[in-house]
């Protein structure tokens, strides 16, 4: 074997492995595998819960089967490799079956066969024939008349070397780009997911009434500054006599450089946006900030009594122990399951010893008693601080995913409910003397609908006289 | 409550219009089929008034809101949708002799739904959006259309399977059905109805998401499962136009994607968890 054939060999043989991989990437099959695929994949995401902790996932499974679930990346698997792998190959088809289509679309637009000759007669199924007793002039201006309103603009009109005068209408011609609307628009809705995965951040916040931040963290568990203030003036939940919420909301503020820009009260529904970082109300709580606490003798008078913020060691004048108030719970559960209420954590540190833990009850003061010993605690007074929850996302990739969702929405109504119809008329005197008119047309979609809107058209041509 | 007797009637007269239309299917008289038709069409009446009427009384309570929220509601609308849809086909496809089949559906929901409890609740925060009626109408119209195109699909294999046994012997029954080719088509109709729907509720739904809780997907079990619902359906749709496949195949993936439909809507409430609380235990 030459040399000059051996380059031809490998170049043939280059080339039938680029058509190969070409026709498996337009392949319809493809497709179809891909989306059942997919499919599968979803459903699995669904029945195994995702992003759960490892914790949960323990209660839940055999140790053997939590590892290799979570070595195949099945706890988190809409993010997986082999998941996002099915979505490039998609996006790869969709792309590849674009390009293969282009030309193919590109020419159905293009106005050609513009005469009703015997070879586009053959291609069409029904071609009618009427004859007149009328003048040809009259023939055409009433055809004209009654064909034109069903068809966009004039006819494309040609008259033919034997006299013949032929009339080409069509309408809908850019419904064919339908398919660039809806397949395009899928690729637009992934590069709108994949900008907001790389330039955008999901976070969370809980703000204090009346405290601002200006950094938060994110799910990926980084901190992410912020180029103002965000301040909660207050929080407020609302809720039904049945119990159920009513409403959540709270009062922010913008602030920058010292100066309010911007206050606006966020509901669930109703976030806010500023410089592109919106703020969404996702949850509430709260958090106690200082308790005053008493300590009070066996005979009920009042020994001492201390104010103290939360987390911080005190020492009580007269009284051996050091005190710290840890905890806090809304709905304290009574040994008998009651609800207690409001209560507080404290550590007792004594003089001597080892320190003792004891829940201080707001709503039942002498619960402290059953320690013993000659005095106990009791609340006096805890002042409350409640905390907004604020969802905080950042995504500049959402617009793409709006614009390639109404091209979709546009796209597919496009693709099923228009077709690009075209429609041959071609008039001549026959021998007779008489005027004569043939008429075909064709439709890309919907022909059955095309085909009736035909017969109209025929019987409408049928009774000029 | 008015509307809870309204609803009472209303499936009282779907219950009437199915037996109609079974009837129609044995007599073939023209006169049966009519008030068939028409009995169907005033249970879709009195639905509507009935729905009016739950609408205007949550107004009356203090409540004041669409009545899409809660799983009695979304039957009772679901119900609406595939007798409505089944109407307006058969008008256009005179199909009349399908009633049978789908007729039943609008009442076996009905009376699903009356075992669920109907009481007027108020919304809770996520639900007072304007996006909520454009979402579920979207997404129950094009549920309601993939239960015609099922319903459709399965009357195509009783058809297929009795053209291929006897082609002679075809009994009065039979014959009063549509051609297994004229069922293909009809499937494929309502399934290019359902599925512009589908796909704008799930858009609507990925919007509203995002001003809600400030994630346009977060692959919440409802929302994968409408995904794959749509990815079932696309798969149809691109065999189907590119590929001809028409008949079983067709039939068959019809079949499968309203299943999934069915689990999409009321499995995913029922059985796995998720931010769609209309449903189920919760």
């Amino acid at each position: 074997m030459s040399d000059a054939e051996r380059l031809k060999t490998a170049k043939t043989d280059g080339n039938d492995w680029v058509s190969k991989i070409w026709g498996f990437l337009t392949s319809l099959k493809l497709v179809i595998i891909l989306l059942l695929i997919l499919s599968a994949l979803s459903i699995a995401g669904t029945v195994i819960e995702q992003n759960k902790s490892l914790q949960e996932y323990y209660r839940i499974y055999q140790p053997g089967t939590v590892a290799l679930c979570s070595n195949l990346g099945l706890f988190d698997m809409y993010h997986s490799w082999w998941f996002v792998a099915c979505l490039s190959l998609l996006a790869l088809n969709i792309t590849a079956c674009t390009i293969d289509r282009y030309r193919g679309i590109m020419a159905g637009m293009r106005k050609k066969d513009l005469i009703l000759n015997e070879k586009l007669s053959k291609s069409l199924q029904n071609i009618t024939t009427i004859r007149y007793a009328l003048p040809l002039d009259v023939v055409e201006n009433k055809m004209l008349e009654r064909v034109g309103k069903g068809f966009s603009g004039k006819p494309v009109v040609t008259t033919a070397e034997d006299g013949i005068r032929h009339y080409f209408f069509e309408k809908g011609k850019f419904s064919r780009l339908a398919f660039f609307m809806t397949h395009l628009s899928i690729l637009i809705i992934f590069l709108g997911a994949i900008a907001g995965s790389f330039f955008g951040y999901k976070g969370y916040v809980n703000i204090f009434e009346g405290e601002a931040v200006s950094q938060l963290e994110t799910r990926t568990e980084k901190i992410q500054h912020l180029n103002f203030l965000v301040k909660c003036n207050t929080f407020h939940a609302e809720f039904y006599p049945s119990g159920a919420p009513m409403d959540y909301r709270s009062d922010l503020s913008i602030v920058q450089n010292g100066k309010e820009v911007l206050r606006k009260t966020i509901r669930v529904n109703d976030p806010l946006t500023f410089e592109g970082v919106t703020f969404y109300q996702s949850s509430y709580g709260a958090l106690p900030d200082q308790v005053a606490i008493e300590v009070v003798n066996r005979d009920g008078l009042v020994k001492e009594s201390v104010t103290t913020p939360f987390g911080k060691k005190v020492s009580i004048s007269g009284v051996a122990d050091t005190l710290e108030a840890v905890d806090y719970q809304e709905h304290f559960p009574l040994p008998d399951g009651t609800d207690g209420g409001q209560a507080i954590s404290v550590n007792i540190y004594p003089a001597k010893g080892n320190p003792v833990g004891a829940w201080l009850l707001v709503d039942h003061s002498e619960y402290d008693q059953q320690r013993g010993g000659s005095y106990y605690f009791r609340v006096k007074d805890l002042k409350i601080k409640k905390y907004t929850g604020l969802q905080v996302n950042r995504d500049p990739g959402e617009i793409l995913v709006w614009l390639g969702s109404i091209l979709l929405i546009a796209g597919i109504m496009i693709a099923f409910f228009l077709s690009h119809k075209k429609l041959w008329i071609s008039l001549r005197t026959d021998q007779k003397g008489k005027s004569e008119l043939n008429i075909g047309g064709m439709a890309n979609k919907n022909r059955d609908t095309f085909a009736r809107e035909m017969e109209h058209i025929i019987q409408s041509l049928k009774e000029v006289s | 409550m008015t509307n809870s007797l309204l609803f009472g009637i209303a499936t009282f007269v779907y219950f009437f219009a199915m037996v109609i239309y079974v009837s129609y299917l044995a007599f073939r008289s023209e006169a049966l089929g009519k008030v068939a038709s028409l009995s169907l069409l005033c249970g879709v009446v009195v639905e509507t008034a009935a729905i009016g009427m739950r609408w205007y009384e949550s107004y009356y309570m203090g409540i004041g809101r669409a009545p899409l929220t809660n799983l009695y509601e979304s039957l009772v609308f679901f119900a609406w949708t595939i007798a409505v849809i089944y109407l307006v086909l058969e008008k256009k496809f005179k199909i009349r002799t399908v009633g049978a089949f789908v007729a039943p559906f609008p009442f076996l929901i009905m009376a699903y739904a009356s075992l669920n409890p109907n009481d007027i609740q108020p919304l809770v925060p996520a639900l007072k959006s304007n996006w909520l009626i454009s979402h579920v109408v979207s997404c129950f119209i094009g549920y309601a259309a993939f239960a015609v195109s099922f319903g459709v699909s399965i009357l195509y294999f009783f058809k297929v399977w009795h053209e291929m046994r006897s082609t002679k012997s075809a009994g009065f029954f039979w014959n009063s059905l549509p051609s297994s080719s004229a069922l293909d088509e009809i499937g494929y109709k309502t399934i290019a109805i359902g599925f512009p729907l589908l796909t704008i509720g799930i858009v609507t739904g990925a919007f509203w998401a995002n001003v809600a809780w400030g994630a346009y997907w977060s692959w919440d079990p409802k929302e994968t499962w409408s995904l794959i619902v749509w990815l079932i359906y696309a798969a149809y749709l691109h065999a189907r136009i590119t590929r001809g496949w028409r008949g079983k195949r067709a039939a068959i993936l019809s079949i499968i994607g309203f299943a999934a439909t069915m689990f999409c809507y009321l499995g995913v409430n029922l059985i796995l968890s998720g931010l769609h609380s209309y449903g189920g235990a919760s």
